[in-house]
């Protein structure tokens, strides 16, 4: 069955491999994935360990649902110390690797220790093997993948690895799987990189056991249904993620010039219906493709369609490599967001990171705070789109002084750069913010401020908050499976209940990364989607394992406090710019310039934004400093951690 | 377990709230219901004057492909000055 799928441990250090199952009281309180991560991050680790150290420990895992027959659970969950914020390390991807990782035996493997010379694991039909990996350093993450299967003799090996940027220790290098699949935040292809880890590649062939397969696929018939059905998810499958960019730049809540401004205007070129005009026209009219096990299909194949990358071939671009190439350094041509797109996708860089960071560059150019010697000779004017995507490479491989600053991260960046730079850094806890503007939309300022690995979306945005739902459909939704009579507004500039909001999609997007299910199948962008009601028969019909929605929901709790927990043995400190819940001091004190006119001249209050925090810190039983009261800890059965379950 | 199958979770019964043909205005101080004709390539928000340019996902399915910027820029400013002028 599902549940019989297994912990590997590996130490790169001494190459001892150990295989250990998963207790049901470790399943019933971390269900998997990111959750049970979590668990296994806050005991493997020591306070202080050095991210590229090999106390460090890299885990990487399925879900509780993974490879059986529900629907999109694909999602691979990456989790370690993270080498840009020295906090939380955490991302997901999708794609077909945990499937076969699962199929090979195992839902986890916890990795610590540095191997002396360049290796990849081989994970096998209930086995791990340490390969050696010389012949693939320096190869690009596409190469990579393909130099494996063929050394392996199977085309159906599935890898999960580094590009040039994990090995030259960027922090915000990416693991990658296939073509463009990123765990693409807080660096955890740096850390893989510190251990000389290549790659992780899977093969399996082991049965798994479905508890109730006849239900299983039943429900699952209606739950695609209910999935594709949904508006959002219809438009996914024809324009992907690059929609939610174009309906974001619309009304202005896209960061822009480094947080200047908050809308590309006549951004055409680089908007989703012209961008699925060229994936057309290079592809074909069946250009949209999916990961394992999803109906949604929201991810475009298309070929550069000029320049000197003329012909290549990639797959996105989604809303970060818009916004990357796009609106942040004010770049207005598709050819730039689909090579940017393509060039972090092969050496395994966020994207996010490099736009944001880039931007940011540009501001302090063109504010004179740094200077044409310091750029390496480029003229980094926003607008600029050869100095983006050279500068992008530079980031890469470390090349000329600022760009090795900028593979630093933010925070070292600016303390490296001084003067008054890090005032200009659009950060949270040290991770670079999404590229959008939250000055009109409280809520969203409130969860980017307050996400356990930094400014982050699909930790606890409530995006649906921006569709300005009936307030009798709001409460639905929120008032489920805990009931809440506190206040809800349907208005997306207001701040009344939007902590509720806040915490109720923290618990959410967790129990989906706790399960391994793709966000698109739940409350995110869109309202009809399944939630915590729906996922009790799903688990019980594919695992055999009877849980309440609200069991779901306190395991959820549980694994986002060992999150915090986590944070706060590392520094967290509510009000701190750099390791703390707060936001730059742009959010507060400069307006919205551009957007519709609700939005023009909107900043967060910031009275109203401590009293958010506050409400939200009570939601989940913390302190005013943000501390998990004692009696918080007693009820999610916290009290003891580090308990070493397993 | 004691699975109900009859029971509808509240996703399941949001289901019957979706709305077709019909998209809002971005406006969040309007956020008026519009509805293109089909095949329509612009739409004016009757209430708030704001402009979008208008694609179909299908024949049935319209969505906001972005501003008419002109017009859309020139009510941002007016907006704008109003405000700065309280």
């Amino acid at each position: 069955m599902a549940l019989n799928r297994k912990i590997g441990y590996v130490d790169l250090t001494t190459g001892e491999v150990d295989v250990q199952p998963i207790p049901l009281e470790a399943r019933k309180k971390y269900l998997g994935g990111r959750g049970l991560d979590a668990y296994l991050l806050y005991n493997h680790t020591k306070k202080g360990c050095d991210p590229l150290g090999p106390d460090n420990v890299l885990l990487i895992s399925g879900g509780l649902l993974t490879a059986t027959c529900a629907s999109a659970t694909a999602r691979t969950h990456v989790m370690a110390k993270s080498p840009l914020t020295g906090m939380l390390g955490s991302a997901n991807m999708g794609g077909f690797f945990a499937p076969e990782m699962a199929w090979a035996g195992f839902h986890h493997l916890v990795i610590r220790g540095k191997a002396k010379k360049p290796v990849y694991l081989y994970v096998h039909d209930g086995t791990i093997e340490i390969r050696d990996a010389k012949h693939l350093w320096g190869l690009s993450t596409t190469d990579t993948q393909w130099a494996i299967r063929e050394e392996l003799g199977d085309e159906e090996v599935k890898s999960c690895v580094i590009g040039q940027a994990g090995e030259n220790l960027v922090r915000f290098a990416n693991v990658m799987t296939g073509v463009k699949n990123a765990a693409g935040r807080t660096g955890m292809g740096c850390v893989m990189g510190s251990k000389n880890l290549k790659a992780v590649a899977a093969r399996g062939t082991m049965d798994i056991n479905i508890a109730h397969p006849v239900e299983a696929l039943e429900y699952n018939k209606g739950f695609i249904d209910q999935i594709t059905s949904a508006k959002v998810n219809q438009t996914q499958g024809t324009l992907g993620t690059p929609f939610i960019w174009g309906a974001t730049n619309s009304w202005g809540g896209l960061r822009t010039r480094n947080f200047q401004l908050n809308q590309l205007e006549y951004a055409d070129d680089i908007e989703p219906e012209r961008l699925d005009e060229i994936a057309t026209e290079t592809i074909g009219p069946h250009h949209m493709t999916g990961c394992f096990g999803c109906q949604v299909h929201c991810r475009a194949q298309y070929r550069i369609p000029s320049g000197p990358h003329a012909g290549k071939y990639d797959e996105g671009p989604e809303y970060t490599s818009q916004g990357a190439f796009g609106a942040e350094p004010e770049c207005r041509s598709a050819e730039t967001v689909l090579t940017g797109n393509h060039l972090v996708d092969q050496y395994g860089m966020d994207n996010l990171e490099v736009g944001s960071l880039i931007a940011w560059a540009m501001e302090l150019y063109e504010l004179g705070i740094i200077n044409k010697k310091q750029t390496g000779g480029l003229d980094l004017r926003f607008g600029n789109d050869e100095a983006l995507l050279e500068m992008t490479e530079r980031i890469a491989f470390r090349k000329g002084w600022l760009a090795n600053a900028l593979a630093d991260g933010g925070i070292p960046a600016s303390e490296k750069i001084g003067k008054n730079s890090f005032d200009y850094l659009i950060q949270v806890k040290g991770m670079s913010n999404l590229h959008s503007d939250e000055r009109a939309t409280p809520a969203l300022a409130l969860n980017i401020a307050t996400a356990s690995r930094g400014s982050d979306h699909l930790r606890s945005r409530p995006a649906i908050d921006l569709y300005h739902l009936p307030e009798a459909v709001l409460r639905k939704i929120y008032s489920s499976p805990i009931p809440y009579e506190g206040p809800l507004s349907s208005e997306h500039t207001s701040y009344e209940g939007k902590p509720w909001q806040v915490f109720w999609q923290e618990n959410c997007y967790m129990a989906v990364d706790c399960l391994g299910i793709c966000k698109y199948h739940t409350v995110f962008l869109g309202a009809t989607l399944p939630n915590f009601e729906d996922w009790p028969k799903v688990i019980y019909y594919n695992t055999g394992l009877e849980m309440t929605p609200e069991e779901i929901w306190e395991a959820a709790e549980r694994c986002n406090m060992l999150e915090r927990m986590f944070n706060l043995r590392e520094g967290l400190a509510r009000t701190d710019l750099k390791k703390g819940d707060m936001l730059n001091h742009r959010y507060f004190d400069e307006p919205c310039l551009r957007g519709a006119p609700g939005v023009v001249g909107l900043t967060i209050d910031r009275k109203k934004f401590k009293q958010m925090v506050d409400e939200f810190y009570t939601h989940k039983g913390l302190d005013k400093t943000g501390k998990p009261k004692a009696a918080t800890l007693k009820r999610l059965g916290l009290a003891k951690e580090p308990s070493h379950l397993v | 377990m004691a699975v109900d199958k009859r029971k509808k979770s509240t996703s399941e019964s949001l289901r019957n709230t979706r709305t077709y043909g019909k998209f809002r205005c971005h406006n969040p101080s309007c956020m008026g219901r519009l509805q293109p004709e089909g095949g329509q390539g612009e739409v004016q928000c009757p209430e708030c004057g704001m402009a979008f340019r208008v694609a179909w996902i299908r024949p049935d399915f319209p969505r906001i492909r972005g501003p008419v910027w002109e017009v859309n820029r020139k009510l941002a400013e007016e907006a704008l000055k109003n405000k700065e002028g309280n």
